[in-house]
């Protein structure tokens, strides 16, 4: 399946990151399959996926760590092989797989990723490092996998990059810092940051994203808003009548699956328009109707289903 | 720009200081009780001579010609293997662990992915690893000559320099392989296999190439010899055997900073 998002909000500049036909195959391993995908400047980007559906193999290849086997990038307008210098000053970046220097102190790391960057601003590194609740002064081999997490957040939220990419930037942090995270998102989407934030945690995403692209085993299976993402999905129905339910009539509509008739209660799963089952309900003495809105983690199993 | 190479070349310098200490106390350690030794030598007639009996071929393979004699002394227990293989071994460490062995565990992402070119943060990691090699040479040559001094090896300053600039700069050649290893292929096992591999070949070359009519004249094709063959102790060194090593060391690390610019970066 190949989805190209369209957003009519896009800005004149272009996108932030535009990639076109990406492939990257490690020997006989198709990691990403041709996968299109646009992602407008300013915006928070949810890129999706369980483990292995390639999202960090793309973001990688955005970040020039990975060479991709065919296709074309554009990254803040920038082809991330030949331009990658310019584009790395330019972006920020947290690595899903973390691994730091562990005889380092979480300052000394501030402090060599500084130098690199050209210098941070020492008052933002304290304001990050309160907020996060981090002692900069330990060893990184000392702190838990959440805390290096911290670091890693602090360093590509002190960047003040125009693009920040978050290989999925929460795992191991507890529910106090993933609210604190969303906070740094918010911000940072204010001062006009593009973030593109790779997660398997759909309830972050749902909070943070404004769009999202669901992978699965190297290939788009859908892109779109949050809210429409929820819309494709299938929104569980349930009905009471006064009465017996009229199965005869319900089993007829086509979009209405998984149903489901006990006395006087109906359940299903309503994969299209409401309207047929409202036209229907209408002839009907109906008691109570309830049509569960599905999160996005339904609107994604749903996805997958539809994929395999 | 300064703070950048400062970063680049004094990182994974500063990083190193463990394995930087442990090396210089090795070989300060082996110099001087190799070296306190010689008074004992220099008097023990009898040991020397029955040394000098040994077949000559053997004498050779083992550098253990003229062993009565300062540079012979210091040849057969330093400079004929001991002290040029920690050099190629500190040479092999050194850059692997900066490199490859880093690369591997995906500790260099974070780092790669900062506004550097490749090749200068490859550059700037094979300049740790040579610097690190001249610390050494320096610690080397700091405790030969204490040693010498103290306890009385008469022996020419200038051809003990010449003698451990020549396994520094043999460790920086093993080293600049190893470099260029690492930035085709982030293969930590590789590296060290290659690495020591040519190492250990090229002291085989030196040492038994000599023991056939057929193939001493090759015995100076590999880096030990290019190194050590013209037995510097006593010959002092000529000034193409510093470039020998020391052109294709950074020759080596040069490739090895394109390929790592070609390639995908490992993550862990």
């Amino acid at each position: 399946m190949d989805l190209k998002a369209s957003r009519a909000d896009a800005p004149s500049d272009g996108p932030a990151i535009c990639i076109e036909g990406l492939v990257k195959d490690y020997g006989a391993v198709h990691a990403v399959q041709g996968i299109n995908l646009d992602v407008s400047r300013g915006e928070v980007f949810g890129f999706l996926g369980p483990n292995g559906a390639g999202k960090t193999t793309t973001i990688r290849c955005l970040l020039d760590l990975l060479r991709p086997t065919a296709g074309r990038l554009e990254v803040l307008g920038l082809d991330p092989r030949r331009d990658s210098l310019a584009l790395r000053s330019r972006v920020a970046y947290m690595p899903g797989e973390l691994r730091l220097p562990e005889r380092m102190t979480g300052a000394g790391l501030v402090a060599a990723v500084g130098r690199l960057r050209g210098g941070f601003d020492t008052r933002r590194r304290d304001s990050l490092a309160e907020r996060l609740d981090l002692d900069l002064s330990r060893r990184l081999r000392e702190l838990s996998s959440g805390n290096r997490r911290k670091v890693a957040l602090l360093l590509a939220f002190l960047a003040d990059a125009e693009l920040l990419v978050l290989d999925e930037p929460t795992n191991g942090l507890d529910p106090l810092m993933q609210r604190e995270f969303l906070a740094l998102v918010r911000e940072a989407k204010e001062r006009g940051t593009t973030i593109f934030l790779s997660s398997h945690v759909l309830s972050e995403v749902q909070r943070a994203a404004d769009h999202v692209a669901v992978l699965r085993q190297g290939t788009l299976v859908a892109v779109g808003g949050v809210d429409e993402l929820r819309r494709r999905a299938r929104q569980r129905i349930e009905v009471w009548f006064d009465g017996p339910a009229p199965t005869q009539e319900l089993a007829a509509l086509p979009d209405l699956v998984n149903q489901h008739t006990e006395d006087q209660r109906f359940t299903a799963l309503l994969a299209g328009s409401i309207e047929p089952l409202l036209a229907v309900l209408a002839r009907q003495h109906v008691v109570s109707l309830l049509v569960e809105e599905p999160d996005l983690e339904e609107a994604f199993l749903d996805l997958y289903e539809a994929a395999s | 720009m300064r703070g950048r190479w400062a970063e680049l070349i004094g990182g994974p310098f500063r990083a190193s200081w463990r394995a930087g200490l442990g090396w210089s106390i090795a070989l300060v350690v082996l110099i001087v009780s190799t070296v306190a030794f010689w008074p004992a030598f220099r008097g023990a007639s009898g040991i020397t001579q029955a040394i000098d009996q040994l077949p000559a071929p053997l004498l050779g393979a083992f550098g253990l010609e003229g062993f009565g004699t300062p540079a012979g002394y210091l040849r057969g227990g330093l400079y004929e293997l001991l002290i040029p293989l920690v050099f190629a071994a500190a040479g092999v460490l050194f850059a692997n662990g900066a490199t490859a062995g880093e690369e591997d565990v995906g500790r260099l992402e974070l780092f790669v992915s900062q506004p550097v070119s490749r090749v200068a943060f490859f550059a700037g990691r094979s300049v740790a690893v040579f610097a690190w090699l001249a610390v050494l040479t320096l610690v080397a040559l700091a405790a030969q000559l204490a040693s010498d001094q103290i306890f009385g090896v008469p022996i020419d300053t200038g051809r003990v320099v010449a003698t451990v600039v020549l396994c520094g700069l043999l460790g920086a050649v093993v080293a600049g392989l190893c470099l260029a290893v690492a930035g085709l292929a982030a293969r930590p096992q590789l590296v060290q296999s290659v690495g020591f591999s040519v190492a250990y070949i090229s002291y085989l070359i030196l040492a038994l190439f000599p023991l056939s009519s057929l193939l001493a004249p090759w015995r100076e094709i590999a880096p030990w010899g290019w190194a050590l063959g013209g037995d510097p102790l006593v010959n002092g060194a000529e000034v193409w055997r510093y470039l020998l090593l020391g052109g294709p060391a950074v020759l080596l690390a040069v490739l090895g900073a394109l390929a790592f610019e070609r390639r995908d970066i490992r993550s862990a």
